[in-house]
């Protein structure tokens, strides 16, 4: 990417799942592991974008004694940092429930204390705040969606990209990141029921919404016949 | 010649708000001259194969005529898997045929190359097509997208896609997607908030924020781990279909990644929702598409009888970024063209309808780089996406409306409501694909696509929001037949029984075997999955 005749930039050197590699400045980890050469077929998906929470990595800068989280594909490498992908893994456990047998709203505790039984027992440990890439209040969505507050606690979900790493983080085993979308989709599948979609809905069951294939809109206007 | 960036940044200040400048190129001439399709040293002609005769993107032309990974001998002895239903795919498309089959009573089994939801879809951004609004109809969705790709879609696919189209939607609210509400609406009763997207007629695009794919892989995923009757399958890509004696497709030749050897996943149907094939980098572009776009799903599809339609024909979306280098391949959402903002040239002057279609401001961009209207810095070049234009109109819409945007700003170090973005067109989507009728299915029974891999809906150029209704449409046309299909006479004689004539037909063309494909992942994965077989031996 650099301009003919221009300045290389700078490379900074780092350690990636043990490898040592070089990189130019400017460069995300993700990008730095591709120029290295390393082979990659997991761990690596929308590649920059953040949003699907693949890319998960272990990241230690000199000097520091705890290693943060983060996204390879959004992190910029530094000299001397310490880096390790973080394989994906399901949760341990399934909280299994069937959205479409939840119709009830009046029993939504019920159904977050039945199928997140944990969520109660939050030790307030700042795991899962920690373990976070987004930065998502994660803890307080679980104490919001234990109390019931479904729409407060789906908020703050909003920029979940399923990355899991709070699943990973938590020693009662609530699995935040699958209670945060229960809560989201429940909340969507018992209270969003747009008027203007229902109406177009009942007008094509009664057969008011006819396509016609020949209407002179669906050919080429003006097309010289052959 | 190009203006560097501190000239055009004043001028595009000068000028603001730009002045629209009427493009004398009408848009035949346009397209013929600056589109990358239209280059015809881009083009082959399929010599083997369904599609013998068809133009046909190089690139993809390399993988489609070539030889399989796999002999009868490396799939001897390995482990086999049964199951009614195969879904190659774990994007929006895989798992909504997973869904739709298991709820049809199939056991499925879902194979993904990386992991479960990480695809095309989980990226898109600006939103999905539904004709809602009073004013709209399901004929004005239906000739929309015809018109935008220029009248060569099939139109019965086309039909289908805008008819099931509010079903989908609210289909995805029972499986527990939000969508934007209208300002002041209620969530009960309201109106849901639509904008119209670039070669529409009505406003008719449905988001939630700037991260509708988002919204959506998030339940649908959810869904899918849910479901009984789905067996998941990550890590897990499809080197080759299985077929039997009469040219069935009996299931596929997977590749566990994380032993390094084959697994057969035996089954009655089939279905490829493997995505598209961005990170082919055709013409040399950079991609906006997944790390997994490669383009499996057309090799196995082609290799194994079906017929593709329009290969010559990939979407650039006009807005990637140019600049910072380290974030090429990222996309600015058509919804802030859709939103209102302006395209600027080096001269601080507008220079296209930024809601005409993509190909056609894709087009319009590539031509005032090439006349040298362009803007550079760094050794890249592209126009303005004029951001702050849009922001002092519309005080807040940035970090209320178009938050991925704004991050993406934040991530190149600039505030978007103080500087313009520098955009280029990016390699975006695969217009063309396998061909298939209205319920998803192929030339070769037992084999059913949905999604992008698939090819008849969006003619020579897709509409913003056709892709995310194609995956749920199409995703649950496909998975009900796939089911439907399964409960059928199963194959016999299961194996490689296609690859003999393939085979043939390359020699015949003079065609070399020595490229085997799908290459699973692009070039610098540094991936060999011949070696990697030998891994596990």
């Amino acid at each position: 990417m650099t301009e003919p005749g221009s300045e290389a930039p700078p490379e900074i050197a780092f350690t990636f799942d043990g490898q040592p590699i070089r990189a130019r400045a400017g460069a995300t980890l993700l990008q730095a592991w591709i120029a290295a050469g390393l082979p990659l077929t997991e761990n690596v998906g929308c590649m920059g974008q953040g949003v699907c929470g693949a890319c998960r990595v272990l990241v230690r800068r000199p000097g520091e004694r705890l290693a943060g989280t983060a996204l390879a594909c959004e992190m910029q490498a530094e000299a001397g940092m310490q880096v390790s992908f973080v394989d994906h893994f399901p949760a341990r456990r399934a909280h299994a429930y069937d959205l479409h047998a939840l119709t009830d709203s009046w029993t939504a505790l019920e159904q977050i204390d039945r199928v997140f039984p944990e969520a109660r027992h939050c030790r307030h440990c700042g795991g899962c705040d920690h373990a976070c890439p987004k930065g998502i209040a994660v803890q307080r969505m679980v104490t919001l969606a234990a109390e019931g507050q479904a729409f407060a606690a789906a908020a703050l979900f909003d920029h979940c990209v399923l990355c899991n790493l709070c699943v990973a983080a938590c020693p009662e085993h609530i699995d935040p990141a699958h209670l945060g979308q229960f809560v989201r989709r429940m909340t969507a599948a018992l209270t969003l029921r747009p008027a203007d979609l229902i109406a177009r809905l009942r007008e094509i069951e009664q057969g008011g919404q006819p396509i016609d294939p020949e209407a002179p809109g669906a050919n080429p206007a003006a097309a010289p016949s052959p | 010649m190009t203006r560097p960036y501190p000239a055009a940044l004043a001028a595009w200040r000068g000028a603001a708000p730009a002045p629209a400048v009427a493009s004398p190129l009408p848009v035949p001439a346009l397209l013929e001259r600056f589109h990358p399709d239209r280059q015809h040293s881009a083009m082959v002609t399929l010599a083997v194969g369904s599609s013998a005769g068809q133009p046909c993107r190089a690139e993809l032309a390399a993988l489609l005529q070539a030889d399989a990974l796999v002999e009868d001998v490396d799939i001897a002895g390995a482990p086999v898997l049964e199951a009614d239903v195969l879904v190659i795919g774990g994007g929006g498309a895989g798992c909504v045929a997973a869904l739709t089959a298991a709820r049809a009573g199939a056991r499925v089994l879902l194979a993904t190359k990386l992991r479960l939801g990480d695809s095309n879809t989980v990226m898109a951004e600006g939103g999905i097509q539904a004709a809602i609004g009073a004013e709209d109809s399901l004929q004005r969705h239906f000739e929309d997208t015809l018109r935008a790709g220029h009248f060569v879609a099939d139109k019965a696919l086309v039909a289908a896609l805008v008819s099931d189209g509010p079903a989908a939607i609210r289909w995805l609210i029972q499986e527990g997607m939000s969508f934007d509400l209208a300002p002041g609406s209620d969530r009960m009763g309201g109106q849901l908030l639509r904008r119209k997207p670039g070669g529409a007629t009505a406003a008719r695009l449905l988001s939630y924020r700037d991260f509708t794919g988002l919204e959506m892989m998030r339940a649908l995923r959810e869904a899918t781990l849910l479901q009984p009757g789905i067996t998941l399958l990550d890590r897990h890509p499809a080197l080759e279909l299985l077929t039997d004696d009469r040219g069935r497709c009996a299931g596929a030749v997977l590749h566990d990644l994380a032993q390094g050897r084959p697994v057969l996943a035996r089954a009655g149907a089939t279905l490829l929702a493997t995505g598209g094939a961005g990170r082919l980098h055709a013409a040399g572009f950079p991609t906006s598409n997944h790390y997994g776009a490669t383009a499996d799903g057309l090799v196995l599809a082609y290799r194994a009888g079906a017929a593709l339609r329009d290969m010559d024909s990939l979407q650039y979306h006009p807005t990637g970024i140019a600049w910072p280098p380290h974030m090429t391949g990222a996309l600015v959402s058509e919804a802030a063209r859709a939103s209102g903002a302006a395209l600027v040239n080096g001269l601080g002057a507008r220079f296209v309808d930024e809601l005409a279609t993509r190909d056609v401001v894709a087009a319009a961009i590539l031509r005032e780089i090439a006349e040298g209207r362009g803007i550079g810095r760094d050794g890249v070049e592209g126009v303005f996406l004029d951001t702050p234009g849009l922001e002092a109109r519309e005080p807040g819409i940035l970090a209320q409306r178009l938050v991925t945007l704004t991050h993406l700003a934040g991530r190149a170090g600039f505030d978007a409501a103080q500087e313009p973005f520098l955009v280029r067109p990016t390699l975006h989507y695969q217009n063309g694909g396998v061909a298939i009728d209205a319920a998803g299915r192929t030339a070769v029974p037992g084999l059913l696509c949905a999604g992008e891999v698939t090819g008849g809906l969006h003619g020579r150029n897709r509409m913003m929001g056709n892709a995310l209704l194609e995956l749920v449409v199409f995703g649950r046309r496909g998975g009900q037949a796939a089911a439907e299909d399964a409960r059928g006479e199963r194959p016999r004689s299961i194996g490689l029984n296609h690859l003999a004539e393939w085979r043939r037909g390359l020699i015949a063309q003079g065609l070399p075997l020595t490229r085997r494909t799908p290459i699973l992942f692009p070039p610098y994965g540094n991936f060999d999955a011949t070696a990697d077989r030998g891994r596990a031996a």
